[in-house]
Formats: C-alpha cells, structure tokens, sequence
C-alpha cells in the first residue's frame, strides 16, 4: 500500500491584486482585483512506505504547498490527496500523531522557553508514555549531540542548535511520515551534512517514510535515490535520480590535459569550450557523439589525461528549469 | 486532558520569564481600580445613594469588576489574530490538539494567575482604606453568583474566540479588536460604571447584547439588586449567548482553517 497519495491534486489561490501607491491603494478598496494563482496544477504521484524522496523546484514552485497539503494544513482545491489512507485535511488526530512536518523557516519550539519544555508539551500531547519518551530522547539527542543544550532558552541557540533541537521535537512521537520543508537552510556546511545524516540514519532505522524539499541539490543528491522535480505547480520528472542524467543531460563533459598548449579554437569543433586552464581544457559534447570525438581527440592531439564525465546534476536541472514544461 | 494541562504550565512558564513584564501590567490594574475607587469615593462624600447605590453596593461594584475582569476576560485568545496572520498557528494545526481547548486552557493558566494577584491586591486596599463593603445576605446569591460567573467565563471566551477567529478573513485584526475591546467588552460590559446607571432607553439596548452579562449582571447578582426570577433569568441569558458564541465560532473555525494559508516558510 502506498503511503502518499496524490493524484490529479490542484491548490489555487485567489490573491488580490493592488496597484501601487495611495490611489492604488484607494481604487483597491473601491472595487477588489482578484486573480487565481495556481500554486499546484494537476500532479500526481505515489509514495511507498519507508521511501526517501526529495522533492526539487525552483521558488514558487508549489513544493511547500504540496507539503502543507499533505500535512493537512490546506484543503485541496481539486483531486485526491490521501496519507496513510486519510485525508489530511480532516486533520484527524489518529492522523496527525504518524505525521510531522519540520519546516526551515518556521519552529515550534517555544521561543521563550528551553526546547525541554516544548518535548515535555509534545510528550503529553501525542500521548507518549514515560519509557518510550525517556528512551527516544536519549536516543535523539545521542545522535544530534545535544545534551549541553536541551535546558537552555530556544532563542539563545544558535541555529544550528535549534534546528537540531526542532528535530527532536518533530520527531518524540516517532512518526511514520516525516515532511521536511527546507531543513538544512541556513546552515553551514558541516552542520547540513549533519542533519543529512541524521535523516538517513533515522531513514533507515525507522522504516519511515520521508519527504524532503531542498534548495542545496547536495541534499538530495546523497540522501533519495528518488526525486519528483515540479515547477508551476506542474510535475517535470518523477523517477531515480540516475535517470534525470540519462533523460535529460544530452551533454557529457570531458576534461582534457594536454601535453603541450594547443590552440583553443580548434576545439571548438568538438563542442562548446567551458574552461580552460593552462593544459587543462574542458568541452561539454554531445552525448552521441562523445565516444566518436574521444577517439578523434586522442588521434589528433597529444594526450596526458582524459576524463569524461556526465553534466552536474545542478546544471542539469538548471535547464530543465529554463526549459519549462518538459514532457516526461 | 493531560496535554492541556501542561499547555497551562507552559504558559504559566512563559510569564516567569518575563517577571518584570507582568508585574508592570499587574500595576496597570491596580490604577486602573484606584482610578475608579477615589472618582466614587469622592462621589459618596456628600450623598448616601447615588442611582440606587448605597456606598456599600458601589463599592462592592467596584471592587467585584477588578476581580471579575480577571475571571471573565480571556486574555490569551487574543494571540489567535496574530498566529494566523503569522501563521504560528500552523505549528498546532499538525499537531493532535484542540485549539479551542488549548487556548482555554491558555487563558485559564493566565487567569489563575490574574486571580490570585488580584486578591492580594484587593486585601491589601482594603486594609489600608477600610470602607463598607457589601456582603450578600442569602446563601442562595452565592450559589448565584458563582453559576453566572462560571457561564460568563465561558460566554468571555467564546465572544473573544469568535473576535479573533474573524482575524482570518480581515487583513487588520487589530482595529476590529480594539474597538470591540474597549467600546463593547469593557463600556457594555460594565467595566467602568454598572450600566444602569445609563439612561434607561440606552441600558435596555444594551441589556439585548451579550456584553452586560460578562460583569454587570454578575455583580448586580452580588449587590442583590435583581429579584430572584431576575436573577435567574439573566443566568438563563448567559447560557443561551455562550451556546450561540460556541457555535459561530465552531463555524468560524472550521470556514477559517478551510481559508487559512499557512503563510510564512
């Protein structure tokens, strides 16, 4: 059985527009413009138990409604959405306790109070009995190294801290589905990879099913093998990362050293020169064609080294961005 | 039950943070009852009765509204207009709580605490100013006066409910909230004078809004100044406008979420 739902789900908004200035503001109140957004126009998709998927678009793509609406915080305008075979937004209790939904931007720590006060408030309220939560916090906190700062008031941590203390929050109850919302933004580095690990681990040790939206492809790249890419509110790509390169990266990039300068001119009849340093030159082929211009390469020029390797996922996706709708 | 109640600590949590805060408010209050006090004070110098009041019955008034503005005002439920237009409210809406229930809860905590200052605050006025305070004088007004207060608690938190869950459609809350606030809650409530003291055909009007039975009809209780069937009747009042507050905002809530769009991040 699946454990999402989503087929031919649509969420439209009505905005008001206003023009701007004082008389803008004035003919607004007179007579009200409104227009629909179409936030998420018409996906589908399905999500099996344990899977780790990410879920890629540009902003406003649609990516944070669909999560809202899989939380059961917005009521589909069309289509059937259905999570672990409820209906979110009847916000049912039974449902509400397998779910959580972290969100980058926004805590449900109590600001004021240290976040051991806001586990001690959600141990009460998803009905966790002493053992399990005693045993789970350990655990959480084991993992994210956060014993120094469980009693310390939420607003002086850093945000690092805090988004490693949201987590746990997020996830006393053990929920069997999990919606990340931009967890690793703003973060450094270290503490993205971190919080990547986490949610692997946690990934693998719970079962749980997992999704996640994200700015930084890195997210993505090393945690799902799966992603669903959307823009519009329209879905691009569904499938394994590994197929987005096959379907969509019609370039390969070689990278060539050679042994002495040549002229970067004559290159440019092989494919277009991204750089080049010193001996080092690297051209973006086209894909049919790169076992063909290999060979030529290595017939015609002096060759020190040669390395061909598939287009970054990042700029791959890039294209499909600029693309727009691409058909899948 | 049990997450509700840890709800009230956490409130009661966040208030000792900010001790200093609370304390300034609590001063507030007490003004403003010294601010009423001395203005009747002054009024019974040269006068017995004034509007039917004896100096006894006034000050009992007086005295009543400081307590009861801390039983029946719901205080808390006026987060509800700024979590929606934030959206904090998303945090509980994922959650398995009752949000009506939550901020009952909320606003209980922060009452119990009102109270309790309230009373000291009280006592020690009156130690210092000793004047005539009425007691009832049959059993029965106490058992009345607490049914009524008990219902105004929650008419108090259903009428503000309804006010603020209005926050999800107007872009202002605020406005909407204070004018109701301060000209309807606190004027028609009785919170500055008790409303007979109005002119009749104004105190009849208002007597038709559910605002005179969050404090005047509870006092007038006290005082003694209703006949029993009154009294009775004014109970009766009280139950039917929390059943209709309980319900609009039932509907507001459910027209609301439906429209909420859990904005920012």
């Amino acid at each position: 059985m699946s454990a999402i739902s989503v087929s031919h789900f649509k969420k439209h908004y009505k905005v008001e527009e206003k023009e701007p200035g004082l008389f803008g503001s004035l003919k607004s109140f007179v007579h009200k413009k409104t227009k629909i957004v179409k936030a998420v126009d018409d996906i589908s998709f399905e999500i099996k138990e344990g899977e780790l998927v990410g879920f890629i678009g540009p902003n406003g793509a649609g990516k944070t409604t669909t999560l809202k609406s899989l939380s059961g915080l917005l009521h589909p305008t069309d289509g059937k959405v259905e999570v672990l075979g409820y209906k979110p937004y009847t916000r049912d209790h039974k449902f509400l306790k397998q779910i959580s939904l972290v969100m980058g931007q926004r805590f449900q720590l109590w600001w004021d109070l240290p976040p051991i006060e806001t586990y001690l408030l959600n141990k009460e309220i998803y009905g966790i009995t002493d053992a399990t939560y005693k045993k789970t916090l350990d655990e959480l906190v084991e993992l994210l190294e956060l014993k120094e700062v469980l009693n310390i008031q939420t607003r002086k941590l850093s945000l690092g801290q805090r988004m490693k203390c949201e987590l746990v929050a997020a996830l006393l109850h053990s929920p069997k589905i999990l919606f990340l919302d931009e967890p690793t933004i703003g973060l450094d580095v270290v503490m993205q990879k971190k919080i990547r690990d986490f949610i692997r681990e946690y990934n693998k040790r719970h079962n749980a099913t997992i999704l996640l939206t994200s700015h930084y492809m890195m997210d993505v790249k090393e945690l799902c093998k799966r992603i669903i890419i959307i823009d519009h509110g329209k879905l691009l790509f569904d499938g394994k990362l590994d197929e987005i390169i096959q379907k969509f990266a019609d370039h390969k990039i070689f990278s060539i050293t050679f042994e002495k300068q040549v002229n970067i001119d004559v290159l440019k009849e092989f494919g277009e020169v991204i750089d080049s340093v010193e001996q080092t030159v690297r051209i973006s082929v086209e894909r049919e064609k790169s076992s063909e211009v290999a060979a030529q390469i290595l017939k015609k020029f002096q060759v020190a080294d040669l390395s061909i390797e598939e287009a970054p996922i990042e700029d791959i996706i890039r294209s499909i961005f600029n693309k727009g709708k691409v058909n899948v | 039950m049990s997450k509700y109640i840890q709800i009230g600590k956490i409130t009661l949590l966040e208030y000792l943070v900010y001790r200093l805060n609370y304390i300034f408010w609590r001063v507030r209050s007490v003004i403003f009852f010294l601010t009423l006090f001395f203005f009747w004070l002054a009024i019974y110098k040269n006068t017995t009765s004034v509007f039917g009041y004896s100096q006894s019955q006034m000050m009992a008034y007086i005295i009543g509204i400081a307590f009861l503005r801390s039983v029946v005002f719901a205080s808390r439920v006026g987060d509800l207009p700024g979590m929606i237009r934030d959206g904090t409210l998303t945090k509980f809406l994922i959650q398995p709580v009752s949000i009506f229930k939550m901020m009952f809860f909320r606003d209980t905590a922060d009452k119990l605490l009102n109270i309790t200052f309230t009373i000291v605050e009280i006592v020690i006025i009156l130690a210092i100013f000793k004047f005539p305070f009425y007691i009832p004088q049959h059993t029965f007004t106490y058992l009345l006066f607490i049914t009524i207060t008990f219902v105004a608690v929650f008419l108090g938190y259903f009428l503000n409910l309804f006010l603020s869950l209005t926050a999800f459609w107007t872009e202002d809350p605020w406005s909407t909230r204070w004018v109701f606030g301060v000209i309807f809650l606190e004027f028609f409530g009785g919170s500055y004078f008790p409303i007979d003291v109005l002119p009749s055909w104004l105190a009849s009007i208002i007597y038709l809004t559910p605002f005179p039975y969050l404090l005047y009809f509870p006092l007038k209780v006290w005082t003694e100044q209703l006949a029993g069937f009154q009294a009775l009747q004014a109970v009766g009042i009280c139950i039917i406008w929390t059943v209709i507050f309980y319900f609009l905002s039932r509907i507001l809530w459910k027209k609301g979420t439906k429209n909420y769009g859990a904005y920012g991040g």
